[in-house]
């Protein structure tokens, strides 16, 4: 698409250079297929206990994670793998962590809901909603404390976002004046209830605005736009400007668990999601457009996502279950 | 009541379903974007938006309007007006007109005000009460065609609606719509910005600026050193935001028979050096290299190859070498109601004065 006669490129033309942007890219499309590879295996019956897939939310969680480093601290939520993969969890090991296998990264006793990697600053998904923002409110504290500029991030689905503990954390982290970021991943679903019944407040950026944060509503389907506003709100924490609230409004692809029928969703939706509202597709456009990065690049990257994950799961179905002598080891940590 | 409809009835267009209907399109995600972390900017809360609306809806039944027909949205606006309304109806109050939501999916996007607007346009409502900021605005009005619009603001810089209490400019669309004041006072002509991009076109109400950022990403503009140039419809040096720029430095009124055309510069190439509020409470220092006269219908190319349009204080469109891109001013575009002109008509005929009623029609002007 470039000519000769191109002018020379104007100064920030792009919030990231061509690596960073390949790396987002990356970064996405591993979550993709790691998701749509459990969507088909969860099928097979191999798989224990429940999966919630982040398939169509890439970018809220990419957008966001890239600006983070090991030492900010996140806390998920049950549909986690994408935070834990953009916050450089190892696929192979999260993969043996779902199969509940011995090299799983929690020993395959946490499994899809409760993986976690302290090393990269992930504090695990969780199974119980609205329990991550307290615990992201303790990382803010201890980052306050130690003074090293880290961040502590809550990833919040709408649901969770009226759950006390939420409600508690925003209080918390308004007095305290934490490096505490409260991120609603606002898919329109609270496993089957909509958002429209069940917040009674109808903005998540008011419920912030009651205690006192700023907060930002953005198009979380749009990697630049999450990348920028989170940017901002990143640096400002660190910086001691305190917390706040990004709501990302974004679609999941799937079900809110494998195996659910989705009687609630309307007609054509999925579909619709599929075809309009990809988040990948939308990044590649834009960056195929810009004749930044040439499709073929992105293509190579797609393959190499897809032997990760291949590897991957090979991996974890070769791998040993942990043996009963293991049953109690790692579940309590003495001080 | 006839005189509602034949004020303002479109070009092609059907007759309001009732005389007097007027519309009222209220953005429930206005004032959400990121200068709310880096410039402490306004984030009004949905049960005020639905107070305003309840304060415009007062002020219109005042005025003898029956029937107002609303966007559709699941901000929550509705909800809060649905139960004001419901509310006044249990004490037996008479105080609001039938509110009707137009019928279709909501989609959650801006395209939710352009199908109110084009279709608010096909029922031949006398008016369009908007809710939100320059985007909003710009929204309604690349779509509601000869339909006049009253803004109210609930954005973040707002430099195209006028900063007044929505109960009086609900007051001046009822008084407007209602034709107690005549419509050459009630209504008056506004210019745009119309910008090409190819084949794609979109319009701007108050300023398109050409920035270095290819990306549109958070919309919002406050990386001074993307900035390159400004065009403005008008350059009033009591707003904030982009054409807070051009206000600042050679003011232009809504009436006048131009905008202005400023290219900006680092401060080492200025030629001199402006302090604006490009966002609340967001004060910058902006090198300006020159300014000349917009002329009405001379079309402008942007000097940079690569970049992007920010319409309205937005960025919207990325361009490249290989696009036509042209910026240009029209002048009549569309019609605004003139609440202050309406207002003070009102005063000097005594329109609200206790032996009128307000509810009659009546041709207006005795005092």
């Amino acid at each position: 698409m470039k000519t000769a006669t191109k002018k020379k490129s104007a100064p920030a033309a792009f919030p990231l250079d061509r690596a960073g942007l390949l790396k987002a890219y990356r970064t996405m499309r591993t979550i993709r297929e790691f998701e749509e590879r459990l969507h088909a295996e969860f099928a097979k019956g191999d798989i224990p206990g429940f999966v919630h897939l982040y398939a169509g939310e890439e970018a809220a969680g990419t957008g966001i994670m890239m600006h983070l480093q090991d030492k900010d601290r996140i806390a998920s939520t049950h549909r986690g793998h994408g935070h834990c993969i953009a916050k450089g969890v190892d696929p192979k090991a999260m993969m043996a962590e779902i199969y509940g296998k011995a090299s799983g990264s929690c020993r395959g006793k946490g499994g899809s809901m409760h993986i976690a990697d302290l090393s990269k600053g992930m504090m695990g998904a969780n199974g119980i909603l609205g329990a991550g923002a307290p615990l992201a409110c303790g990382a803010a504290l201890a980052a306050k404390f130690r003074g090293d500029g880290a961040v502590g991030i809550s990833f919040i689905g709408d649901g969770a976002s009226n759950q006390g503990t939420f409600l508690e954390s925003l209080n918390l982290a308004a007095v305290w004046n934490l490096p505490a970021i409260f991120v609603v991943e606002n898919n329109g679903y609270a496993e089957s209830t909509s958002r429209d019944y069940a917040v009674a407040v109808d903005s998540y950026v008011d419920r912030a605005a009651g205690f006192g944060l700023p907060g930002v509503t953005v198009d979380g389907l749009d990697f630049f736009t999450v990348y920028e506003a989170a940017g901002e709100i990143i640096k400002r924490a660190r910086e001691g400007g305190g917390p706040a609230l990004l709501e990302c409004k974004m679609v999941r692809m799937y079900g809110h668990f494998e195996g659910d029928q989705q009687a609630y969703r309307g007609k054509g939706e999925v579909e619709d999601i599929r075809a309009n509202k990809d988040c990948l597709k939308m990044f590649s456009e834009r960056v195929i457009e810009a004749g930044i990065i040439a499709r073929g690049e992105l293509e190579a990257i797609d393959r190499e996502c897809l032997a990760v994950i291949d590897e991957a799961l090979a991996y974890a179905k070769a791998a040993p279950l942990p043996k009963p002598a293991d049953l109690l080891n790692d579940v309590y940590v003495s001080y | 009541m006839a005189l509602a409809e034949t004020l303002t009835r479109p070009p092609g267009g059907r007759a309001a379903r009732k005389a007097g209907a007027i519309g009222i399109i209220a953005n429930p995600v206005s004032a959400r974007d990121i200068r709310r972390v880096i410039a402490n900017a306004t984030a009004l809360q949905i049960t005020d938006r639905a107070n305003i609306v309840l304060r415009v809806l007062s002020s219109v039944k005042a005025c003898g309007v029956s029937h107002v027909y609303m966007m559709p949205e699941n901000g929550g606006i509705r909800h809060h007006v649905r139960r004001g309304i419901d509310r006044a109806e249990n004490q037996g109050l008479d105080h609001f007109p039938k509110v009707e939501h137009l019928d279709y999916k909501i989609s959650g996007t801006v395209d939710d005000t352009l199908r109110a607007a084009r279709q608010m346009r096909e029922m031949g409502v006398a008016a369009i009460v908007v809710l939100g900021g320059d985007g909003t605005h710009r929204a309604v009005v690349s779509a509601c065609g000869d339909i006049p619009i009253a803004g109210i603001s609930t954005g973040t810089n707002n430099a195209f609606p006028e900063h007044r209490e929505p109960t009086i400019t609900g007051l001046g669309v009822g008084l407007a719509v209602s034709g107690r004041v005549p419509p050459e006072i009630a209504f008056q002509p506004n210019k745009k910005l119309v910008v090409r991009v190819g084949d794609h076109q979109e319009i701007a109400l108050v300023d398109v600026a050409v920035v270095t950022e290819r990306f549109i990403g958070a919309r919002a503009l406050w990386r001074t050193e993307t900035f390159r140039e400004l065009f403005v419809t008008f350059a009033d040096p009591e707003v904030i935001g982009m054409s807070a720029i051009a206000g600042l430095l050679q003011p232009v009124t809504r009436q006048d028979g131009h905008g202005l055309h400023v290219r900006l510069a680092s401060e080492d190439d200025a030629r001199l050096v402006l302090e604006t509020p490009i966002a609340p409470g967001y004060l910058r220092r902006i090198g300006i290299r020159d300014y000349r006269a917009m002329p009405i219908r001379r079309k402008f190319r942007p000097e940079i190859g690569d970049g992007s349009l920010a319409l309205d204080g937005e960025r919207e469109l990325a361009f490249n070498e290989t696009d036509d891109v042209t910026i240009e001013l029209v002048a009549n575009a569309f019609r605004t109601v003139n609440v202050t002109a309406c207002m003070h008509y009102a005063a000097q005929h005594g329109l609200m004065r206790n032996n009128q009623n307000l509810n009659q029609h009546s041709s207006g002007g005795s005092s």
